[in-house]
């Protein structure tokens, strides 16, 4: 269920995206780079291992490496319950940001 | 890979990443560098790798904290656990918590012992630092010497030698002088102070905080008055730079304030707070003074030997002294912070010694539980080394338990030395000094400081243990039995061995002192102390001779009538109070080379009845002297003189009638004989003593009204009533403080008392620990050996014979502690010599008592655990197992 779950902060969430956009590519780096990408705001490495530490604590991620050839590399992949606390928090956006009228909003930002 | 990554970003990323990732995390790192440096330079790639690590760091940091503390670890590295050293320690506290919470009867004994060593140990050291730990507040201390004999000296020496005293720069003068203060309506109060030279603040090398100090000429008759204060008298009188100028009524003469010293200072002991110029009178005999001189600069005391000879033969080139009081004897200069703070030292040192000795005790006694319980978890830790842990991994860990367990200790010993330290201020001899010692943040910061030492000692034994196997396996190998007999047990029994001994050492040092004690309570003063209340005054200097008598005897007369008082007496110096006061003396007739050194004394006429003094010839003072002392054209005067006095002017003659010479202007007629009183220090040699009506001298403006009451319990519960009735008779006379004799023969007997009392307080706790550290390691090893125990049993033995084995295993531990002990106290009784009397410093006596008490101490606590053990079912025992 997801009431037992807190909200996502602003960077968990942005990081749960970044995994989920990110397919099987998704560590640490790729994250980052990946956030970065789309933000164009520059973020620092270590913040993105802690919350994904937390994330993965939070049993909203799951980590495991491949082994095989090549450098084995910790990939995260969103877990059920992690899905799920996306999902519930982009529904509330969604809730919160419907009959807001765009076009006052733009002009407003506009003046 | 060299990649050109800036090396400073690079080592910390390294230090803050977890061991599992940071090599690929670096990688990634690099290699994104190397494309920014392609693409934007060298410089903006440094910059960005900068910012990487600069950004990086607290997040990674908060992330360490929380990881050692939830002790998280992601699947993903469960091949290589771990992460950084702040990790580690987190996560080896967070389990020392756990288990520390799990036994807490462990953690209590452990954390309550070693915190009385640290509380006590804290305490004696926020004591302790002022006195010997902090600079004196002069700028010239290291080159500032006392002269001997300090308080001897008059103003005709010092005005002769003045410009005299080789090997110094200067030399200056001074002696005690409280004054009185009138301001305003207020009542008179009285001040602690200094009267000196004008150069005393120049030899100490102090600066005044606001004015100056006393310039050259006013230290001769007839210069303007003039004071520097203390800066608490300063914000007593106002605080503002206006003091400076002001004029002050003291002693009933206007005084200008020329100066106020700085915060902190202090001369020559911290409870004076004015001092002024003394206008010498060189022809002055009046001797009372010390002398403190600049050494000139590259001298030290002890190469002063050459100079003091020099100024002891200009001495006595101009000077002649009689058998006492000779200042060309024992010549020697004493650095200044050997007499000012002196007379406390020993007492400081022995409380410190003692109280490091208890930390000790409280150490040994937690690392020989701390090694019980390493032996005890050997199956844990056979495991864990079983699965790979190093022994440097479970060295941390213990170390990290001794830590925990140290700080712990820490917060609890603060808050006892917080209590401590009051009654220690209370009941060391340092006086005053207990003002200057405060409780502080720093002595806060040195419980904890002890504490982080302290657990360092304790854990280092079971590391010991751990390590001299060289392996874990080895270390942890140990049979079912074991234990004291056992392998592994030597240690544990070295170490109760060790405790025993510390505690023999405090309690034989308790012990000397105790019976040195009851040795000077049992002196006869010479008086009658109990029921005897003393209220000391100082008169107003104005007050003139014979207006001072009468308002003595109207005091003295409305005493009488306050209810419950059998007899009023006044007197200038009571006895006990170490000597002063005193000329020589000899029979009308006979030469001067004859005379004696006597005490003086200006008594009232009920003198010697309210003192509880025995008449022993001849008759006291009565009416008839009161009268002859009136009439003004008497040429005698009377006295009445002690048998110590007989003994060495009248040899086997009849002393009444006879007739004194000597400082008076008339000879004194013998009118009678008490016996001898303690009128110096408590231990002196009798001396001589005349006693003379006060009518026609008080000399001085010091003295006591002395009151015996009808019931002697009564002695403190008049002295309100009592310094009342003297402020309203007579208000010329300020009330300098309130007391009993019982109180002044008690600080008589001196430090040894309160050193006393606080040793016996350490030693008691001192047998405590040592109780406890016997207790732990016999139930420890009686516990180990629980299965052999009912094995015999089981075949026959008796349960008694049981009890008794484990028994002698406590008292041969306790004997072997005493052993060490007695000889490690013969050595370091020495440090209290100063204060004992009639008892050597190896005294058998006290160190029988001293053994008797732990022999019983430790058969006591061997015999709980041999009684568990000796009644144990063996059936259920070795079914347990």
């Amino acid at each position: 269920m997801s009431d037992d779950l807190a909200p996502l902060g602003a960077l968990e969430e942005q990081i749960l995206v970044a995994v989920l956009r990110s397919r099987d590519d998704a560590y640490g780096m790729e994250v980052r780079r990946e956030i970065e990408r789309v933000t164009g705001r520059e973020l620092a490495i270590g913040a993105v291992y802690a919350t994904l530490d937390r994330l993965e604590a939070k049993g909203l991620l799951n980590s495991g490496r491949a082994f095989g050839h090549g450098p084995s590399r910790r990939r995260f992949a969103l877990s059920a319950r992690g899905a799920r606390a996306l999902a519930d928090t982009r529904a509330m956006r969604e809730r919160l940001w419907q009959g807001v009228d765009l076009r006052r909003l733009l002009s407003l930002a506009r003046a | 890979m060299r990649s050109g990554f800036p090396r400073f970003p690079r080592t910390l990323l390294r230090a803050l990443l977890p061991r599992a990732e940071r090599d690929e995390v670096l990688a990634e790192l690099e290699i994104e560098y190397a494309q920014r440096a392609a693409s934007h330079g060298t410089r903006a790639a440094g910059r960005w790798a900068w910012r990487q690590a600069v950004h990086s760091a607290p997040a990674l940091m908060r992330w360490s904290w929380w990881r050692g503390w939830s002790g998280f670890e992601p699947r993903a590295n469960a091949y290589r656990p771990g992460g950084n050293l702040l990790k580690h320690w987190l996560t080896d506290a967070r389990y020392a918590t756990r288990r520390l919470r799990a036994r807490p009867g462990y953690t209590i004994l452990a954390v309550l012992t070693l915190a009385l060593g640290i509380g006590g140990t804290a305490a004696v050291f926020g004591i302790a630092r002022p006195l010997i730990l902090d600079p004196l507040p002069y700028a010239n201390a290291d080159r500032v010497a006392f002269f001997w004999r300090p308080g001897w000296w008059n103003e005709e020496e010092y005005t002769y030698l003045r410009d005299k005293f080789p090997g110094y720069q200067r030399v200056a003068f001074y002696r005690p002088a409280d004054v009185t203060m009138r301001d305003g309506d207020a009542p008179t109060r009285l001040l602690v102070g200094i009267s000196s030279s004008w150069d005393l603040f120049d030899v100490l090398g102090a600066r005044p905080m606001l004015g100056r100090t006393f310039r050259s000429g006013e230290d001769v008759p007839g210069a303007e008055p003039v004071v520097v204060v203390s800066y608490g008298l300063w914000r007593e009188l106002g605080g503002t730079p206006a003091v400076i100028g002001q004029r002050i009524t003291l002693d009933g003469t206007p005084r200008t304030v020329v100066g106020v010293m700085p915060r902190g200072f202090w001369f020559p002991d911290p409870a004076v707070r004015i001092w002024q110029a003394q206008p010498i009178n060189p022809t002055g005999r009046n001797g009372s003074y010390a002398l403190v001189g600049l050494m000139n600069p590259g001298l030290t005391v002890d190469r002063m030997g050459p100079h003091v000879a020099a100024l002891v033969k200009t001495i006595s080139e101009r000077f002649k002294y009689g058998e006492n009081g000779d200042k060309t004897k024992d010549a020697w200069v004493k650095p200044l912070r050997t007499e000012l703070l002196g007379k406390m030292t020993p007492a400081v040192v022995a409380t410190f010694t003692a109280m490091a000795l208890i930390l000790l005790i409280a150490c040994v006694n937690v690392a020989a539980l701390m090694l019980g319980q390493v032996e005890g978890r050997s199956t844990e830790l056979s495991v864990r080394a079983a699965l790979g842990a190093t022994l440097g991994r479970i060295t941390q860990q213990l170390l990290i338990e001794a830590v925990v367990v140290g700080l712990l200790a820490g917060i609890v010993g603060a808050g006892l030395a917080f209590v401590g330290f009051r009654i220690l201020a209370q009941s060391l001899p340092i006086g005053v000094w207990a003002e200057s010692a405060r409780f502080d943040w720093t002595m806060f910061a040195a419980a904890l400081a002890i504490a982080l030492a302290a657990s360092l000692v304790v854990a280092s034994v079971p590391l010991f243990s751990l390590w001299r196997h060289g392996n874990l396996r080895g270390a942890l190998s140990g049979g079912r039995t074991g234990g004291i007999q056992g392998r592994g047990g030597r240690l544990e029994r070295g170490l109760v061995v060790a405790e025993v001994a510390l505690a023999m050492l405090i309690a034989s040092g308790a012990a000397l002192l105790v019976r040195s004690v009851t040795n000077l309570y049992s002196i006869d003063p010479g008086v009658r102390t109990t029921g005897v209340a003393v209220v000391d005054v100082l008169s107003s200097r104005s007050l003139d001779g014979n207006l001072r008598v009468r308002k003595i005897t109207e005091a003295v007369d409305a005493l009488k009538t306050m209810p419950g008082v059998r007899s009023v007496a006044a007197s200038m110096r009571l006895p006990l109070l170490g000597g002063g006061n005193s000329w020589s003396t000899v029979t009308e007739g006979r030469p001067a080379s004859d005379a004696v050194f006597t005490y003086f004394r200006m008594v009232s006429v009920d003198y010697f009845e309210t003192m509880g003094m025995r008449l022993i010839q001849g008759r006291l003072f009565d009416q008839t002297d009161i009268n002859a002392a009136a009439d003004s054209t008497s040429r005698e005067m009377t006295v009445v003189i002690n048998e110590e006095l007989v003994k060495k002017l009248f040899p086997g003659q009849n002393p009444i009638g006879q007739r004194l010479v000597g400082s008076f202007r008339y000879p004194q007629r013998i009118i009678g004989v008490v016996n001898t009183v303690a009128e110096g220090a408590l231990t002196d040699k009798p001396e001589a003593t005349t006693y003379y009506l006060d009518r026609r001298a008080w000399f001085g403006s010091g003295g006591s009204f002395v009151i015996r009451t009808t019931r002697p319990e009564d002695a403190a519960s008049v002295l309100d009533n009592a310094r009342r009735t003297i402020q309203r008779v007579a208000p010329e006379f300020a009330v300098q403080g309130v007391t009993t004799m019982d109180r002044v023969f008690d600080k008589a007997v001196g430090p040894a008392r309160q050193i006393m009392s606080l040793l016996t307080l350490l030693s008691g706790l001192a047998l405590v620990l040592g109780a406890i550290g016997i207790y732990g390691v016999i139930s420890h090893f009686a516990a180990r050996r629980r299965r052999d125990w009912a094995i015999r049993v089981a075949l026959g033995l008796p349960g008694s014979r049981v009890i008794t084995h484990i028994v002698r295993q406590g008292l041969v531990l306790a004997l072997m502690g005493i052993a060490v002990g007695a000889i490690a106290a013969a050595a370091l009784t020495r440090l209290l010599s100063t204060f004992l009397y009639g008892v050597s410093s190896v005294d058998p006596i006290a160190f029988a008592g001293a053994s008797g008490a732990l022999i019983a101490i430790g058969v006591l606590a061997a015999f709980v655990p041999a009684r568990r053990a000796g009644t144990v079912d063996p059936a259920r025992v070795l079914r347990e197992q």
